[in-house]
């Protein structure tokens, strides 16, 4: 049964950071470069070109510094609403469930550009004079995209209260434990445990959704570079340079998106409890 | 010191518990027998209050639990459960499964709850697993380790589901082993179970059930050699073989 | 007796449970639409007048999502096999070998050449690596980035070329569809065992016969639900066409809005039309999953929303 991996987990130390792993970014950063290598060659341009830099930087600086204050303000509202509705969601209290429900269809069903664009436009309306600014627009656009993620992020969470055996929830019960206290010591620590790896995949495209903004003027990495794409074509440049541009854009983001999934791996692995996958699916 | 009176329960048009009644004394080990679906398990997760008896009563030491103003988590610090297929928190280790209980139910202080806890599982014979996780265990570790879990709130009496149903057979014994020390030591238990030797051995009377009724009862040499019912002739036939 | 009065307490109990979940969804709704149009209300004359208008858009979003997708089926079941490629690293090679040296067996295996294995096995992790690579750009960028990738690409090599903006749009979203796509094709293929493969030849069907009759059930019975979700992810992808002024659902509503001032009833509109397309079909999609599934046979299906 369980004996035989148990004496195989065993043997092999857990290393924060494995072999293995290292091999694998190892690989990555290799094939990457030589990809790099090859786009340059076959496009005939260059990520280096100080020209293209010159025109470029600021831009690309100021714009990656935004998108990062964008995820940064994004992602723990996201989560917080979407561990609250995913909650909602399996409740047995159809008050709360419904309408959790509606949110997660309307949220899924819609497009989040849709949402975004019209949250920036229509949103002033709903707010009195005092909170009106240059900034709101901006403020109700990144709110809709945190409450599209946090549909998906509900949806996540579900899954992983779901995917808790109830013989869980009877053993805790049948030491006395009361609902609240069952929820908290057995159920959630199960639940979010489960809900790590999807939540990792969910945060990626959250950070490439921050890339929406760029249609409500939202002066993040990719709304400056198309900024300065426009420039290049009004005033004329080097047309190879836009390829660049883009190149490093798409850097930013798989920097982003990397660091954010070793994070959740690196968490995953300190919570990992021995074996939690085996039985509790 | 448990008593039932005229348990009903039904399961939308099921009706699973056909008005029964029984009793069991302090320190006696009772064994329920019966076929699949005769509403064994249901009638445990009555007495622990997991499911709600829809008509009865029951009562234990003689005051009746099953009331609106009485909270079903007090019931089950005195009745405690092992289930079938053991349900140890997976994302805990065997000390802190135990120690949950003591901690969280009962607001003992973690080194008397480690304390207490480590003892229990050296009563169980796995004190040497205390650190490792639910999956690394087999079975029937798993079990005793849910056998001393129950304990730990220091229960008056404890409801065995089937316990060694799910276990291969090699490691039923061991478990079987801890629950007849268990009774020696003047535990009250309802075992539900198939296992006859256990049942002859351990236990003063069994209880047949057969589709939501209790059909006969009595001492084990009676039950298993001299059926009175017909269906527990036919039933004991069959296990006995 | 005592039960019924529970029941009773409990029936009440439930049924105002739901007419409170009714009320607060209705209720919210109703709200949020009245704050918006309360003062003037919603202008449904000049909606059925632009009725043709959206109709039209959405046209084009369905054009482009299906010849995307269409296109993104081939590059995924191509790229979904290829990423199942296994080779063998070179060190166990050599290892084999000397293996085979040693117990100086004369299999004909043994005598081909080591060098062409080492070669297939080069290519197959050439192959399975750059499959893993391109996968990894697709899905570690936004398609914000790609389409304007794949459009300045146009743009700077094909100056002339007509409607560049449309081409690039369903050149970007095949891209991106593919590279989704072989994900679901490889757990699809990893899914079903190997041994099915075997077990079928056991009782006597041909290589070919037991996909026919074994791997292809199964396996299409594991994709069909997560391709639908991708050709309604798709949809909604083809919004971000925006970007370079394809004139889909989204662009037009957009547009629309700016110059007409109905920005609401512009929104209900098109929310509406992605609703009354997208929901429709994740439910029947969920309805065949459940009817159709094997026990025990499933892809884990990411939820994730894509961009």
């Amino acid at each position: 049964m369980a004996t035989v991996e148990a004496v195989a987990v065993r043997a092999t130390p857990q290393a924060a950071v494995s072999k293995r792993a290292l091999i694998r970014a190892a690989e990555m950063i290799g094939g990457g470069l030589v990809l790099l290598f090859l786009l340059q060659w076959f496009l005939g341009y260059s990520l280096t070109d100080p020209d293209m830099w010159a025109v470029y930087q600021r831009s690309f600086a100021s714009g990656t510094i935004r998108t990062l204050g964008y995820v940064a303000i994004i992602l723990p509202v996201s989560v917080i609403l979407g561990f609250a509705i995913g909650w909602a969601r399996v409740s047995r209290f159809r008050t709360l469930a419904w309408p959790a429900t509606v949110y997660v269809e309307f949220f899924r069903g819609v497009p989040p550009l849709v949402v975004v664009i019209f949250a920036s436009v229509l949103g002033p309306n709903l707010l009195p004079e005092r909170f009106q600014s240059a900034e709101l627009g901006l403020t109700l656009g990144a709110t809709a995209i945190a409450f599209h993620s946090a549909a998906f992020q509900a949806e996540i969470f579900r899954a992983g209260f779901q995917s808790v055996s109830r013989g869980q929830l009877e053993a805790a019960q049948a030491i006395g434990m009361r609902p609240m206290q069952s929820m908290r010591h057995v159920i959630l620590p199960q639940a979010l445990r489960l809900s790590v790896p999807p939540l990792s995949n969910e945060f990626a495209v959250l950070i490439k959704d921050t890339s929406l903004m760029a249609i409500i003027a939202g002066r993040e990495v990719f709304h400056l570079t198309l900024r300065v794409q426009d420039t290049i074509f009004r005033e004329g440049g080097d047309l190879r340079w836009l390829f660049g541009m883009w190149t490093a854009v798409a850097i930013v983001y798989f920097i982003l998106t990397f660091t954010v999934s070793s994070v959740m791996k690196l968490v995953e692995r300190r919570f990992h409890a021995r074996g939690i996958e085996a039985i509790s699916v | 010191m448990i008593r039932v009176e005229g348990i009903h329960k039904h399961f939308g048009a099921l009706h699973v518990l056909r008005g029964i009644t029984f009793e069991v004394s302090k320190g006696e080990a009772l064994v329920i027998i019966g076929p699949s679906g005769s509403g064994k398990s249901t009638l445990l997760r009555c007495i622990n209050l997991l499911v709600e008896p829809d008509e009865g009563k029951v009562l234990i030491e003689g005051a009746q639990v099953n009331r609106p103003d009485i909270r079903p988590e007090w019931v089950r610090q005195q009745v405690g459960m092992v289930f079938q297929s053991f349900n140890l928190f997976t994302h805990l280790s065997v000390l802190e499964n135990v120690m949950l209980g003591p901690v969280r139910v009962k607001g003992l202080q973690r080194e008397a709850a480690t304390a207490m806890a480590k003892e229990l599982l050296a009563r169980v014979g796995l004190a040497a697993k205390a650190n490792a996780y639910p999956a690394e265990l087999s079975g029937g570790q798993q079990q005793r380790v849910a056998i001393a879990r129950a304990l730990a709130v220091d229960p008056k009496a404890i409801l065995f589901d089937e316990p060694t149903s799910a276990l291969d057979p090699e490691y039923i014994r061991e478990v079987l082993d801890v629950m007849a020390a268990l009774a020696r030591s003047g535990m009250t238990m309802i075992v539900v179970t198939h296992e006859m030797g256990f049942a002859s051995s351990v236990s003063q009377r069994i209880l047949f059930m057969d589709a939501g009724r209790i059909i006969e009862e009595g001492r084990p040499e009676q039950i298993f050699e001299n059926p009175q019912q017909d269906r527990t002739r036919a039933f004991v036939s069959k296990i006995l073989r | 007796m005592a039960g019924t009065l529970k029941d009773q307490e409990r029936k009440r109990a439930r049924a105002f449970d739901m007419m409170a979940g009714i009320a607060l969804t209705v209720g919210a709704i109703v709200v949020l639409v009245e704050i918006f149009v309360g003062r003037s209300g919603f202008d449904f004359g000049w909606v059925v007048d632009h009725l043709p208008g959206f109709l039209n858009a959405t046209q084009l979003t369905f054009y482009v999502t299906t010849v995307a997708f269409g296109a993104g089926l081939g590059i995924g079941f191509l790229l979904g096999w290829a990423r199942t490629a296994r080779w063998i690293p070179l060190d166990k090679i050599v290892r084999d070998r000397e293996q085979l040296r040693e117990e100086g067996t004369s299999l004909v295996a043994a005598r081909i050449g080591t060098i062409p294995v080492i070669l297939l096995s080069m290519a197959k992790y050439l192959v399975r690596r750059i499959g893993d690579a391109y996968v990894e750009i697709i899905r570690g960028t936004p398609l914000f980035v790609q389409i304007v990738f794949i459009w300045s690409i146009l743009l700077v090599n094909y100056p002339r070329l007509e409607q560049k903006e449309l081409f690039a749009g369903l050149i970007a979203l095949t891209a991106n569809t593919g590279g989704y796509q072989s994900e679901i094709f490889r757990a699809g293929l990893q899914t079903v065992h190997s041994g099915q493969v075997e077990a079928g030849r056991a009782i006597g069907l041909s290589r070919w016969g037991a996909m026919r009759h074994v791997v292809l059930p199964q396996a299409l019975r594991l994709i069909i639900p997560p391709l639908t979700n991708e050709y309604i992810g798709l949809l909604k992808a083809s919004s971000l066409l925006i970007v370079i002024g394809v004139s889909e659902l989204t662009g037009y509503g957009r547009n629309l809005a700016f110059t007409s001032f109905k920005i609401f009833e512009v929104f209900a509109v098109v929310t509406a039309i992605y609703l009354l397309i997208t929901v429709p079909v994740s439910k029947i999609v969920q309805y065949f999953e459940v009817r159709y599934r094997i026990p025990g046979l499933g892809i884990q299906q990411p939820a994730e929303a894509r961009v």
